[in-house]
């Protein structure tokens, strides 16, 4: 070994230096030790204290609510406006939930087509106006949702004359959805393995029917769960739709009706002076909480399932 | 295998010297098993780490030569179901159960990694003092002085000296090693567990942390794993030889000095190995 | 309450990919006509949301400007309409929500990471993603029906009673227990699973070579977290920061629930206030004229201060995975 070369110059171990390192650190060790021990609790802690209000309010939630849903007619009647003679009539929230319902079928239809071609546009090109909608698509999905609501009053309520509708609230609901369903599409359509693409390619297949044919379906439980994802925060939207609705109090389907939705209903209920509005409101925020936490949870679930048969 | 590498083994059979004498144990090994979530990745591992000489584990992959090497400065200490069993004692202390917590082990036991990992967020110099100062070393003059110490020791210091407040990430991938080195030096441990430190560099300073290692267990007892059989016959002195079982967990075959595991192995698999037919 | 991330803006594998189709190349099918077709509907989409807010809101940007960012009181229907207290409004609650969110947020990211046992990480991911899903209506009421009238009851009397509290403070317990602070708390828990979704990540892409390397030092499990993972996802924990403060500004019918909406700067946080968003929610149903442009304007107000945020944090996020890509 003697004959490779020698690099080193190694200095003697100083044993002072030594000596000194171990006794600091041999004099700080406890403390060092029980500050960590107490931090980590303390993350611990603030761990659980992000479990608090979940646990609290879904408490409050069954606690206040289920009563109020198990009543005859919530689910089938028209809401009542209680009066001095009958302070107690509250009706049902039927209007509510078809509203809902209504809105976010729409929105559906006017997000989903739009969202998942830009996704896909967004994953496959590199043009300069692909760049830009990336970054637009991002800032949009952050955007706060009142603003949303802002664009539909001036553009479909004034400007096209539609007025407070089902059409201009599912609108804005839509402009909220659209950056949402582009971001998850775009993911969803980059994770399909490039190897599939080339072996389309490479039978000769075109590189659209490439795109249709072999990476959409392959993407597709991605992109279901970000529609499905979309949807499930739409539908607890109040800001946008509070501006444009119209709060109507009748079940109707059709477009150009004003229609109520569950968000809106609690929005004033809550802010009723009627004890009985102000009761019943636990009710209408239980079956939005269980509506949304299933769509959540649905996709959740089924995207980690698909994920693991992959 | 090829020639250079007999010529290799030819040179380490010239210095008979060194089966003769051994020294005091730095640490000792009594039937280490390794065992995550109860299937066992290493057993039976029973050998002495003979003070300021260079001990190497060799094996094929699946062997279980790091997973021993992690559990002599307890690192499987925060991996889920990793369960240690047997002794290995630091200067006769059970590093497990005896009377030492395992953050004064670690600044006992050192580590260096197979990939350079100096904390890109610090600078070479905190790089190099970063073990000093978790352990509640903050005098300037010692920190100063421990820097200076530890980067001459890793051959690091003539090159490094004027750009100490660069960050760490400006050093080439050898030098970068060499600073991981010196980090570990600064504690001034008893013994440095190496784990295959040279396999993410080129060979020149694979060469250069190759002569540094031969000069550092002057100071500090030195375990190292690897992968390339002409390093271990290179640079050690002590060979551990870690092959799989059946049943897919490592086991220590053939422990002996480096020239002995090399020429003159007991067990045929080991020569196996060694001559390169398997592994 | 939003459960959208920005996604890692991914340039890397941009760049690697080997581009399927161009839209400027000459062959072009209706396929393609179709996707460039739905880009620029989009691309209308985005421009006419960001235009219509604006040229809304130009006349009374034209006119009063100075009114709308540093005017006090807001007199419907005709004016003046100052922007003041819903500006200071906005800041307040979302500053303070920031605080509770990031202090609590970081402790929960690193314990997420550090100390929940891998197979348990996916549920505790589950519960964090529940708690970003309940929509903000519901926060609001909870708010407005639970904790107002128990800080009203319970928590006021209780700091009335210290010493020298009404000298120093003035007496407090306005509007049912709406205040500032209130909405404060629950703004700070709305946006924690925002911040937590991110900085979860950015802390569990610290590589565990360097856990390694510094518990090898003899370092303790919270100093290689305080000294080695945090400094090394700094900046990505700063990106989480901008991101849950740009929600935070955002969040409405929480706000209008729980602040009080009263419009008159107000640095007294027990008394009630209220917030840009807020402000519209609940002032749009009534507002004529004038008020409408005046109220769009405070929208396009939050709309740079979020957009700007947005931004920012993306940006942050990008640099930390350049960061890493060092490493």
């Amino acid at each position: 070994m003697s004959d490779m070369i020698d690099l080193v110059e190694s200095p003697e171990p100083d044993t002072n230096l030594r000596d000194e390192i171990r006794q600091i650190s041999d004099r700080v060790r406890r403390r060092r030790q029980l500050r960590s021990k107490f931090m980590i609790t303390l993350c611990a802690l603030a761990l659980s204290v992000t479990a608090v209000p979940l646990f609290l309010l879904l408490y409050q939630l069954f606690d206040r609510g289920l009563p109020v849903i198990l009543h005859t007619g919530f689910f089938t009647q028209l809401p009542q406006t209680p009066n001095l003679i009958t302070p107690n009539a509250t009706g049902g929230v039927s209007n509510a939930i078809i509203g809902t319902l209504v809105l976010s079928l729409y929105a559906s239809i006017m997000a989903i087509p739009i969202g998942v071609l830009v996704g896909v546009y967004l994953a496959e090109s590199v043009s300069k106006l692909a760049a830009s909608l990336r970054v637009i698509s991002q800032t949009m999905a952050g955007a706060p949702s009142i603003l949303m609501g802002l664009f539909a009053f001036s553009f479909v309520v004034r400007d096209l004359n539609i007025g407070f509708s089902a059409l201009a609230g599912s609108f804005a609901l839509a402009v909220l959805m659209l950056p949402v369903i582009v971001i998850s599409t775009e993911i969803a359509v980059r994770g399909v393995p490039h190897t599939l693409r080339e072996a389309g390619l490479a039978l000769g297949a075109k590189p659209h029917k490439v795109s249709m044919k072999i990476v959409l379906p392959a993407a597709l439980t991605g992109i279901v769960t970000g529609i499905i994802l979309a949807i499930s925060r739409a539908i607890g939207e109040t800001a946008p739709v509070l501006l444009v609705i119209g709060g109507g109090y009748i079940n109707s389907w059709k477009p150009l009706d004003p229609v109520s939705a569950l968000p809106l209903s609690i929005y004033e209920n809550a802010k009723s002076e009627w004890p009985s509005l102000r009761t019943e409101v636990w009710g209408i925020a239980l079956v939005l909480v269980v509506f949304v936490f299933v769509l959540s949870l649905s996709a959740r679930i089924w995207a980690s399932r698909k994920q693991q048969a992959r | 295998m090829d020639q250079e590498f007999m010529a290799q083994v030819e040179t380490k059979v010239a210095t008979p010297s060194e089966t003769l004498e051994r020294g005091a144990a730095a640490m000792q090994l009594k039937n280490v098993a390794v065992s995550f979530h109860g299937r066992t990745a290493v057993r039976d591992c029973t050998f002495d780490v003979t003070k300021n000489r260079v001990t190497s584990l060799i094996g094929p992959s699946g062997s279980g030569k790091t997973t021993l090497l992690r559990a002599l400065n307890r690192l499987h200490d925060l991996t889920p179901g990793a369960k240690v069993s047997g002794q290995i004692l630091l200067e006769g202390t059970d590093i497990y159960r005896g009377d030492i917590t395992v953050t004064e082990l670690r600044t006992r036991v050192g580590m260096v990694f197979q990939r350079p990992n100096p904390f890109p967020t610090m600078s070479i110099y905190e790089n190099a003092v970063s073990g000093l100062r978790f352990n509640g070393v903050k005098k300037k003059s010692i920190l100063d002085e421990a820097a200076e110490t530890s980067l001459k020791s890793a051959a690091l210091w003539d090159s490094v000296q004027g750009r100490l407040k660069v960050a760490a990430s400006n050093l080439s991938g050898g030098e970068q090693q060499r600073l991981c080195i010196a980090r570990a030096l600064a504690m001034d441990p008893e013994v440095l567990l190496m784990d295959e430190p040279t396999s993410a560099l080129d060979p020149i300073a694979t060469l250069k942390i190759e002569d540094l290692m031969t000069e550092l267990k002057k100071r500090v007892t030195v375990v190292i794993v690897t992968h390339n059989m002409q390093q271990a016959a290179r640079i050690s002195d002590d060979c551990a030889f870690l092959l799989m079982g059946e049943d897919r967990a490592g086991e220590l075959i053939e422990f002996d000095t480096t020239e002995k595991i090399f020429n003159n192995p007991i067990d045929p698999r080991t020569l196996d190995y060694t001559l390169g037919r398997f592994g | 309450m939003s459960i959208v991330i920005p996604p890692p803006p991914d340039f890397s594998s941009h760049e690697e990919e080997v581009p399927e189709f161009n839209p400027g190349a000459s062959s072009r099918t209706w396929y393609q006509y179709l996707l460039i077709l739905a880009a620029l509907v989009f691309a209308a989409v985005s421009v006419g949301f960001v235009g219509t807010i604006i040229w809304n809101s130009a006349p009374e940007w034209a006119h009063h400007t100075g009114t709308l960012l540093g005017g006090n009181g807001w007199q419907s229907p005709a004016g003046p309409f100052g922007g003041l207290a819903m500006i200071v409004g906005t800041l307040e609650t979302s500053v303070i929500a920031l605080v509770i969110a990031v202090v609590i947020g970081l402790g929960a990211s690193i314990s997420i990471v550090f100390l929940i046992p891998r197979r348990f990480r996916n549920i505790v991911a589950t519960f964090v993603e529940l708690l970003a899903a309940v929509p903000s209506v519901v926060y609001g009421l909870w708010g407005f029906l639970v904790l107002a009238p128990w800080m009203l009851k319970t928590v006021i009397p209780w700091l009335d009673s210290w010493p020298f509290a009404k000298e120093l403070f003035g007496s407090v317990g306005q509007q049912d227990g709406q205040s500032l602070l209130l909405a404060s708390v629950v703004l700070g828990v709305m946006i924690l699973p925002t911040f937590v979704a991110i900085s979860r990540e950015v802390i569990a892409v610290v590589p565990n070579d360097l856990i390694e390397a510094s518990l090898s030092l003899g370092a303790t499990r919270w100093q290689v977290i305080r000294e080695v993972v945090l400094p090394t996802a700094k900046i990505g924990l700063f990106g989480a920061t901008f991101l849950a403060l740009a929600r935070a500004t955002g969040e409405t019918v929480a706000v209008a629930l729980i602040a009080g909406g009263v419009a008159n700067v107000q640095f007294h946080l027990l008394y009630p206030g209220t917030s840009i968003a807020a402000w519209i929610a609940t002032e749009f149903g009534e507002a004529q004229g004038n008020e409408v442009a005046a109220l769009m304007a405070l929208g396009v107000l939050l709309m740079l201060v979020n957009f700007g945020l947005s931004l920012i944090s993306r940006w942050l996020v990008s640099r930390q995975r350049k960061v890493l890509a060092v490493v």
